[in-house]
């Protein structure tokens, strides 16, 4: 019993010790303000119904780094629509962001192509994803998105190259997304 | 007195019994290296891209029979592999960096005897190697195992003929836009192209162009691409495409030949968006024409995604003759598949968990599951 009120004592301890009160009410309040915006954010639920019906598209998810509001609206998540045909490590989590390389990788000239659909404004994007090369792995945030993906007969659309192949130092970090423009019908 | 005697006498008979009890030392031990055991139709050889520090994959060689892990062969970067037509080497097209992780680029094939494991030899390539996902068509030798190609994309893609015996590259030869080699018989190359067809180059004894010729279309790679991760089959490869559609293609003859194309699919799974997907889409036991497919229910988008259940057909039939659902066996979902040849096939099955399975592929039944084989198992190749 003893050994028991030891060990309550010892992680209420050390739960003080690592948790302010501020952090608490923090965290209460992020949990109170996300339940709110919930109800209230635009999203096409279409394509995550999609989705649903296929569990696993994203194959890979990555571990939360972030509270994040909504999926979609994360640059962190493999949800986040830009990252529609994203196969790799997301350079957002590497140091770089959704549309920087990280410090020390240099950008890949040549890269693959995807459209996606921004749920926000209702509009496809021609988006470009861009390889961070000279680096090796990142390995952190990998996706695993393949929307309008094609096979490697159709290179300007498929994410299975490295598209470092053409940079003086050809080791893949991470990929970035790229807003090219409105895709037009 | 007497108190004291009977402890003396306990005391003794302990003593006793613990140096009786003593077993002699351990004598000194030899350093050795492992030998391998004879060839079996049950080994496989894994491709671990090892994603999360992709300059270190390598290929485990893995028994399907004493669920042992033989050995490993490194395999460098973004690597492509196969095995030589008699089954005796491994070829592993790699790519390394003078420092490690960046520096200086070398291409190379490695050439691995699968007696020792040890690198025989090498061939050192042109920094244009296809940088790609494993799949047969990265490198391959001819039938005859005179000649042995190899992918190149820059991105302008194109292929090198290389001699093995005299280890050296021969020729690159352009493709113009057609991607990969599919060998066949002594001096054939095909390629996958932009538009569905196949292009095939025929060498000269030396190995250099003598002619080339392009297929008609045999997919639509707008509405239901093909995979290009091939099945052998005993007269070419079989492609499934991302909706299900089987096409055969008869690389005997100077030509291919396309069988009619058939589907994995009946209506109702169709009407449940029943798909092939993974890494490696399907293996066939040739002589019993088996197919094993791994399915999942997806969408747009999900021809990446592994099998929730592993379908058999009758490649004769075209009819579905099992569903062996992976869920119940407590495995994630299936990203690669492989057979043995043999008579008593063993079907391997490589799951998102990075773990691999071994079934009897006759009946379905689990017989091990090796935790771990890697960390991204995504090509199983055999002899």
């Amino acid at each position: 019993m003893r050994s028991i009120d030891r060990l309550f004592e010892h992680s209420s301890r050390s739960l003080a010790r690592h948790t302010s009160r501020r952090s608490l009410i923090a965290m209460l309040g992020k949990i109170l303000t996300g339940a709110a915006l919930v109800p209230l954010l635009p999203a096409d639920r279409s394509s995550r119904a999609q989705a649903a019906d296929a569990p696993g598209t994203e194959a890979h998810k990555p571990p939360p780094r972030k509270a994040a509001t909504v999926k979609s609206d994360d640059p962190l998540s493999c949800d986040y629509w830009k990252y529609c045909a994203v196969d790799g490590f997301l350079c957002s989590c590497c140091g770089g962001s959704a549309n920087s390389c990280p410090p020390g990788t240099a950008p890949s000239p040549i890269t693959w192509i995807g459209t996606c659909h921004n749920p926000a404004d209702g509009r496809d994007y021609i988006v470009s994803y861009n390889d961070c090369c000279g680096k090796t792995s990142c390995g952190n945030c990998e996706c695993n998105r393949n929307e309008r993906e094609k096979p490697m007969y159709r290179p300007s659309r498929n994410n299975d190259l490295n598209w470092c192949m053409a940079n003086a130092d050809s080791n893949y970090h991470c990929s970035v997304s790229v807003i090219l423009g409105v895709a037009e019908e | 007195m007497k108190v004291c005697l009977v402890r003396a006498a306990l005391l003794f008979l302990a003593t006793s019994t613990q140096l009786l009890a003593v077993p002699p030392p351990l004598s000194a031990e030899h350093l050795t290296v492992t030998t391998l055991p004879a060839n079996s139709p049950h080994r496989v050889y894994v491709l671990d891209e090892a994603f999360n520090n992709e300059i270190d994959a390598r290929v485990n060689v893995f028994d399907g029979d004493t669920y042992e892990r033989l050995g490993q062969i490194d395999a460098g970067f973004t690597p492509g592999f196969n095995l030589s037509p008699d089954g005796k080497t491994t070829v592993v097209g790699t790519t390394y960096f003078s420092r490690g992780s960046r520096g200086t680029r070398t291409d190379v094939v490695e050439f691995t005897d699968n007696a020792t494991l040890g690198v025989a030899h090498e061939i050192v390539l042109p920094t244009k190697r296809a940088m790609t996902l494993p799949s047969y068509f990265n490198l391959g030798y001819s039938a005859d195992g005179h000649f042995l190609y190899v992918s190149y994309i820059t991105p302008a893609a194109s292929f090198g003929v290389l001699d093995p015996a005299q280890g050296k590259v021969v020729d690159e030869i352009d493709t113009a836009g057609c991607v990969l080699v599919i060998p066949s018989g002594p001096n054939r190359v095909s390629s996958i192209c932009e538009s569905g067809r196949i292009m095939t180059v025929t060498l000269d004894a030396q190995g250099h162009e003598a002619s080339r010729a392009m297929s008609d279309a045999f997919f639509d790679p707008d509405e239901d691409p093909v995979f290009v991760q091939g099945i052998p089959t005993s007269d070419g490869y079989a492609f499934l495409s991302f909706l299900g559609q089987m096409h055969e293609v008869d690389l005997s003859a100077a030509q291919p030949a396309f069988h009619p194309a058939w589907s994995l699919l009946n209506a109702a799974d169709q009407a449940q968006r029943w798909r092939p997907g993974g890494t490696q889409v399907g293996a066939i036991h040739r002589r019993s024409g088996k197919l094993f497919v791994p399915m999942h229910r997806g969408g747009e988008g999900s021809h990446k995604q592994g099998g929730t259940e592993i379908w058999v057909f009758d490649m004769k039939t075209h009819q579905r003759v099992a569903r062996w659902p992976l869920a119940p066996l407590k495995l994630s979902s299936a990203i690669a598949v492989q057979v043995s040849q043999d008579d008593a096939p063993v079907m391997f099955v490589a799951t998102e968990k990075a773990d691999v399975a071994v079934f009897d592929a006759s009946t379905g039944t689990l017989r091990h599951v090796e935790k771990q084989l890697g960390q991204t198992p995504w090509l199983f190749l055999n002899p």
